[in-house]
């Protein structure tokens, strides 16, 4: 009788942090768009008009957001750096190549206040012309699924606004109902320049 | 589930023993035969495409558009370092391929794939290409991978290399279903990526290392530095660490990707590499155990004799 009795508590319990694990991939990520809106659209506007100067990727390299790596991207070589946050060779080198560094500074601050691992701009094709995106990856924090990896929100934001099916899904063309993915993933509809999905990798 | 769970467990008792394997057969590989073929100019393949205007639709190849495949070509040529395996794909190991290809033959690499998109066939060194019926629905309409998107020129040549060359990895998805430009049918272990550079191209490989091994070196930085001064460095290496993508603590201790080692360099305990990947060239720092940790794969290729070297 008294194991049955542990067995069931047990039992519950795990019923308990599966069920509060599997809430609803969708609700998750609308939440938390919602939730974030005004730090992840500063971060978006901020990023394009530094990358405009000059263009380059964040991504943060650690769980904890301490180690930094920015790709500096120039016409014939891509630089890729890593850094320690608070290390004085970041601020050396932000100098060297001209950017601003205040707004890049500022940029990773922002980035780690929402759990941002990644922001890059990204190109995609629409009947054979050029057009890009930008990608914004967040490290959720809080419980995941038990024995499972953890999953990262992407944000995508257009220039122009999108086609969607009746489902919230990204098409290529509103008369070609063909879902489009990006990085693999299929994305859904937050507003018409706005996407999310959950994606095992954050690039 | 537990059928794909044996052949997980089956998969790697395979790549086990091919490990091991080509530990000796890629070390004691040195193709000592000279080859006769005439290596060409990037002034010569501009001089040859110039003289190729337009092309008419190819029976072969529905769904490459001759507009588009030229200009691929072009560009090919003009800018070799920019050729891209796309967003997702396993094409990495034949990207790679291509940047030994289009530097030291491009007027062959022209040739070789107007012959393939006209006649549907096309010999490249010792093989010849005759891609399924599958490859050739399939080229040029590969979508959401990026700039490969518009370059049909590449959709097809990497899939015709990935068609034709198998090795132990392609072993459970031998026949191309549409996807699989992402799946184990277009990977490349490293004896299958020896073996392409030296059936289709003018060099000859010196190999060290394995797919789960890491190459006998002493000192893996001097080893390189040393062997750079006499041909390309063509480097396997393990993604997770170069490109990271995940934070997890645990890291598949596998190789997955091709990069071309341009110059490497040691200042203190700091290595800076140049290298060529993604269609672009990158520069980074790391620490010798790091590029320890990465190395899987050295493959020197140096130019075959011509009787004058």
């Amino acid at each position: 009788m008294e194991l049955n009795r542990i067995l069931t508590t047990i039992l519950l319990i795990a019923v308990i942090i599966i069920s509060c694990s599997c809430n609803s991939v969708k609700k998750i990520s609308t939440k938390y768009y919602d939730e974030n809106k005004i730090a992840l659209d500063s971060i978006e506007h901020n990023f394009k008009i530094l990358y405009q100067q000059k263009p380059f990727s964040i991504e943060f390299t650690d769980k904890s957001f301490n180690y930094v790596s920015i790709e500096i991207i120039t016409d014939t070589l891509k630089y890729i750096y890593e850094f320690g946050i608070n290390e004085t060779r970041l601020i050396d080198t932000l100098t060297k190549y001209h950017f601003n560094e205040k707004a890049i500074v500022d940029l990773f601050s922002q980035m780690r206040s929402i759990h941002c691992t990644w922001i890059n701009y990204l190109d995609y094709y629409v009947d054979e012309k050029k057009e890009a995106l930008i990608f914004i990856s967040m490290r959720p924090v809080g419980l995941s699924k038990p024995f499972t990896n953890k999953k990262y929100y992407i944000i995508t934001y257009f220039s122009q606004p999108q086609y969607f099916d009746n489902e919230g899904k990204l098409l290529v063309k509103r008369k070609r109902q063909r879902i489009r993915k990006i990085n693999g993933e299929i994305f859904w509809r937050i507003n018409d320049k706005v996407c999310y999905s959950i994606s095992g990798r954050f690039r | 589930m537990i059928l794909s769970k044996i052949y997980v467990r089956v998969f790697f008792l395979i790549s086990i023993c091919f490990s091991v394997l080509n530990v000796s057969v890629a070390s004691s590989e040195i193709c000592t035969d000279s080859d006769t073929s005439i290596t060409s100019s990037k002034w010569q393949a501009i001089a040859f495409i110039k003289t190729i205007d337009t092309l008419p639709s190819s029976i072969y190849w529905p769904n490459v558009k001759p507009k588009l495949f030229l200009e691929n070509l072009r560009s090919n040529i003009y800018s070799p370092l920019k050729i891209y395996e796309g967003i997702s794909t396993n094409f990495c190991g034949y990207a790679a391929l291509s940047y030994l290809l289009l530097h030291d033959d491009p007027v062959g690499y022209a040739k070789f794939m107007i012959q393939l998109f006209q006649q549907g066939e096309a010999t490249m060194g010792k093989v010849l290409f005759h891609p399924s019926t599958a490859i050739n629905q399939t080229a040029g309409a590969l979508k959401f991978k990026g700039v490969l998107d518009i370059r049909p020129a590449d959709q097809m040549w990497f899939l015709s290399l990935a068609d034709h060359f198998k090795g132990y990895l392609n072993v459970f998805d031998h026949r191309y279903d549409a996807g699989d430009e992402d799946k184990l049918w277009a990977s490349v272990n490293y004896a299958k990526f020896n073996r392409m550079v030296r059936e289709l191209l003018h060099y000859k490989v010196d190999a060290k290392g394995s797919d789960m091994i890491h190459p006998g070196t002493s000192n893996t930085y001097e080893y390189i530095k040393s062997k750079m001064k006499s041909g390309v460095m063509v480097l396997y290496v393990n993604n997770t660490f170069l490109y990271k993508k995940k934070h997890t603590a645990l890291k598949l201790g596998f190789p997955t990707h091709y990069i071309i080692l341009q110059d490497i360099n040691k200042t203190g305990e700091t290595i800076t590499i140049t290298y060529w990947d993604y269609g672009g060239r990158s520069l980074r720092q790391m620490t010798p155990a790091f590029l320890r940790r990465i190395t899987f794969g050295i493959s020197h290729c140096t130019k075959k004799l011509n009787g004058v070297e």
